[in-house]
């Protein structure tokens, strides 16, 4: 049966509207009976009814006229003519609610025919009193052509109400029998709809719920995440089971295929290519896309990897460095608070030394005034050496006049001595001339030329010493105005130093001032220092907490380090 | 005043009344001095004279500087020495021939030896000697700068002289002692005619 699901279902739905159909047409037609039934009852009561009310009415017409005809009052006539005006409509009514039957239509118009007659004697009678008076009248009614005609005319309404009576009756027993029929069919029709519509849904439920109930167990394995489950469904069908199946399959084929891929770039080969089946496919189209992005976010990792586990390095020996530096602050700064306490020691003594100094410069502006004092005695000392220098010199001068003229007769002396010689030399060669007796004068001429020559030394001993003599007067004399030009300076220098003296006793006395202030500043500075000594025990925990912080920023670093490399173990193991 | 000074000072006082006794005394020497003054002279002349061991001739020069060079005449040349005095120049003479001198009333010609000997002009000259030459009744003056006295030496002293003949020098030069003093030929000097002057000039 190669029929489509659609087919199927439409055939199943077919089955059950023709079912509802075929009972809904036997409900219409019963119920339409049943109608048609219950209105002929309808009129026939409606026609008994009307049929009593024409009854009626030709009473009043009858009693009207009569009391008229009896009495003349003319009172009497309004139910008559209510009546006769009533009447025609009535009889339109019983006859158009008459049974539709040749006999019954026959009858009805008899029935007009005599209550027209009937009236038309009322009339006549009442005219006939109106022109005749009473006796005229009463003669009329005498001949009971009144009575009888109302008599037949009882007679023929009684008849059509049996009519009537007849007609209801038969409507009932057909509305009856309608009804236990239709009944019948709704019962029976509902019994077999559900026999056949139980038996169409248990085939469209083998042929499509099976399929469908695997479908969604195999759904919920891949959904599940498992992609190697097979359908048993035949995949040769034609219908849309078929086509799902093979679509299905398909579909888990691809995803099979996905996570192959997926489970391919989990192990690492980013290499693998994914080509989308068309343009609308997303995971395709997406898991090419993740592998793509996944290549550059990679070969990026990659990158940064590197440039981390380079700057890993590079904290790591910074950070190294850094704790050394931080632990050589930590030694110069217990240096520098040694140092801290020596300042704050040596600044301790300045302020002492400065109160010192501050007495010494008392001391030393009234030594300065004594000094003032012994300069100017040194003053007036050296004036009298002055003149006691210039006493000197004139000495000295009058020693070298002296010594010119000593100089003088020593030259005499020579010229005598030079002439002696050359006395001597003559006589020598006198004597030799006289040969043998002059010998003995040689020898006295030889002695002569000695003595000659001993003077001549002597005098030249003498004017050596006389020039020593006028050297040393010379220098003497320069010493002396040197001394003279040394005590002027003095002099001067001595002035010169009474003023810086007193100059000095101002800025001694100023110093003093200074010092005192020193001497407080010093103290302040000696208080300022302890407070630096105090910080400086804050900073030493700080560059300790430093240090120690220093240590685990290595540590860290270090870490830092072997993540880096495990990052890049890691990163390389994707082949891009 | 320091101790050095002190020193100084009491020094020169000290040597101030040295001088002041030997003013006083009149620099005349102690006795003391004289005995030893008197006994050195004796032994200086009990001295044996050294020249005379040696044997052969004595012969007598009186040396005289002239130039820087020590010269020498035999005494018997030389007349006498004095000062040179009062030079008066000679108009139309060589140049050797520096004027002519009174000399106890005897005109005496005056000349240079260096000019004479043409030697070249260097040395410091005072040349305020005169020597006074004669032989075979020549008399001529010399000038020189000083006369150094008269010496007596061996004649076997003498040796010829070792130094290139400068000028005209060398052909009066008899030889040089051992003192290195040239001892000039006086006699020759005077005899040379080339001393004669017998210039004509024309008034």
């Amino acid at each position: 049966m190669n029929w489509t699901v659609g087919k199927k279902i439409s055939a199943g739905f077919g089955l059950a509207l023709a079912i509802l159909v075929l009972i809904g047409a036997a409900a219409f037609r019963n119920t339409n009976a049943l109608r048609a039934s219950n209105d002929a009852v309808s009129r026939a009561h409606h026609a008994q009814a009307r049929l009593q009310l024409l009854l009626s009415l030709l009473m009043d017409v009858e009693s009207g006229s009569r009391g008229y005809v009896i009495t003349g009052d003319e009172g009497y006539l309004a139910p008559y003519e209510a009546a006769g005006k009533e009447l025609p409509r009535v009889l339109a009514d019983v006859r158009s609610m008459a049974s539709r039957s040749t006999e019954a239509e026959a009858e009805t118009a008899q029935l007009a025919a005599m209550i027209e007659e009937r009236r038309g004697f009322a009339e006549a009678l009442v005219d006939l009193r109106r022109a005749s008076g009473f006796e005229a009248a009463r003669a009329e009614v005498e001949t009971n052509k009144g009575r009888e005609l109302t008599a037949k005319i009882r007679q023929l309404v009684a008849q059509l109400e049996e009519r009537e009576r007849g007609v209801l009756q038969a409507a009932r027993n057909e509305a009856h029998a309608t009804a236990r029929r239709t009944k019948i069919w709704i019962i029976g029709g509902t019994f077999a709809a559900a026999v056949l519509l139980s038996f169409a849904a248990m085939l469209i439920a083998r042929d499509i719920a099976r399929p469908l109930d695997e479908f969604s167990r195999v759904a919920e394995r891949i959904a599940g995440g498992d992609f190697s489950v097979t359908l048993t469904t035949d995949r040769r069908r034609t219908d849309e089971v078929g086509v799902l199946t093979r679509s299905f399959e398909k579909m888990r084929q691809r995803l099979h295929l996905m996570s192959g891929a997926a489970k391919q770039i989990a192990a690492g080969n980013l290499t693998i290519k994914v080509q989308p089946q068309s343009t609308e496919d997303a995971i395709g189209t997406a898991f090419a896309a993740m592998a793509e992005s996944l290549r550059s976010v990679i070969e990026e990792m990659v990158s940064a990897v590197n440039v981390l586990a380079s700057s890993a390095s590079e904290i790591l020996g910074s950070t190294a460095q850094l704790a050394a530096s931080a632990s050589e602050t930590a030694t110069a700064l217990t240096e520098t608070t040694a140092t801290v306490e020596e300042v704050k020691q040596t600044s301790r003594l300045s302020s002492q030394k400065a109160k010192y100094v501050s007495d010494e410069a008392q001391r030393a502006v009234a030594v300065a005034q004594s000094g003032r004092r012994s300069v100017n005695e040194t003053i007036e000392g050296m004036n009298s050496i002055r003149q006691g220098t210039s006493a000197v010199a004139e000495s000295i001068l009058s020693l070298s006049a002296q010594s010119q003229a000593i100089g003088e007769i020593i030259a005499t002396v020579d010229d005598l001595a030079a002439q002696s010689k050359l006395l001597a030399v003559n006589a020598a060669i006198e004597a030799a001339k006289a040969g043998e007796e002059g010998r003995g004068f040689s020898v006295v001429a030889q002695e002569v030329r000695s003595l000659a020559a001993q003077s001549r030394a002597a005098t030249t001993q003498v004017r050596g010493i006389l020039s020593e003599i006028q050297k040393a007067t010379t220098s003497a004399v320069l010493a002396a105005e040197q001394g003279g030009k040394a005590v002027e300076l003095g002099v001067q220098q001595s002035t010169a130093a009474g003023e810086s003296i007193a100059a000095l006793a101002e800025s001694i006395a100023h110093a003093a001032q200074a010092a005192t202030q020193i001497a407080a500043t010093s103290q302040q500075q000696f208080v300022g220092m302890d407070q630096v000594a105090l910080a400086m025990v804050s900073v030493k925990t700080a560059s300790t907490q430093t240090v120690a912080s220093t240590r685990q920023a290595e540590a860290a670093a270090q870490e830092i380090h072997a993540l880096g490399q495990k990052l890049k173990a890691i990163v390389e193991r994707f082949k891009v | 005043m320091n101790s050095p000074d002190e020193e100084r000072w009491s020094d020169v006082r000290a040597r101030l009344a040295a001088v002041d006794a030997a003013i006083e005394h009149g620099f005349s020497p102690s006795p003391e001095e004289e005995q030893e003054l008197l006994r050195a002279r004796a032994r200086a002349l009990a001295a044996q004279p050294e020249e005379s061991v040696a044997p052969g001739e004595l012969i007598a020069i009186t040396e005289f500087v002239l130039a820087g060079e020590h010269y020498g005449f035999l005494l018997e040349h030389v007349r006498s020495v004095s000062v040179l005095t009062e030079l008066t120049p000679v108009p139309c003479v060589p140049p050797f021939i520096v004027g002519i001198v009174n000399l106890r009333g005897q005109i005496r010609t005056v000349i240079d030896l260096r000019r004479f000997f043409e030697l070249p002009a260097k040395g410091i000259t005072d040349a305020n000697m005169i020597i006074l030459l004669e032989n075979a009744g020549m008399q001529l003056a010399i000038l020189a700068d000083a006369v150094r006295g008269v010496h007596t030496i061996a004649s076997a002293e003498m040796r010829p002289s070792r130094s290139a003949p400068v000028g005209r020098r060398a052909d009066y030069v008899r030889g040089v002692t051992a003192a290195g003093v040239i001892v000039l030929d006086a006699a020759r000097l005077l005899a040379d005619k080339r001393i004669i002057v017998e210039e004509q000039v024309e008034v």
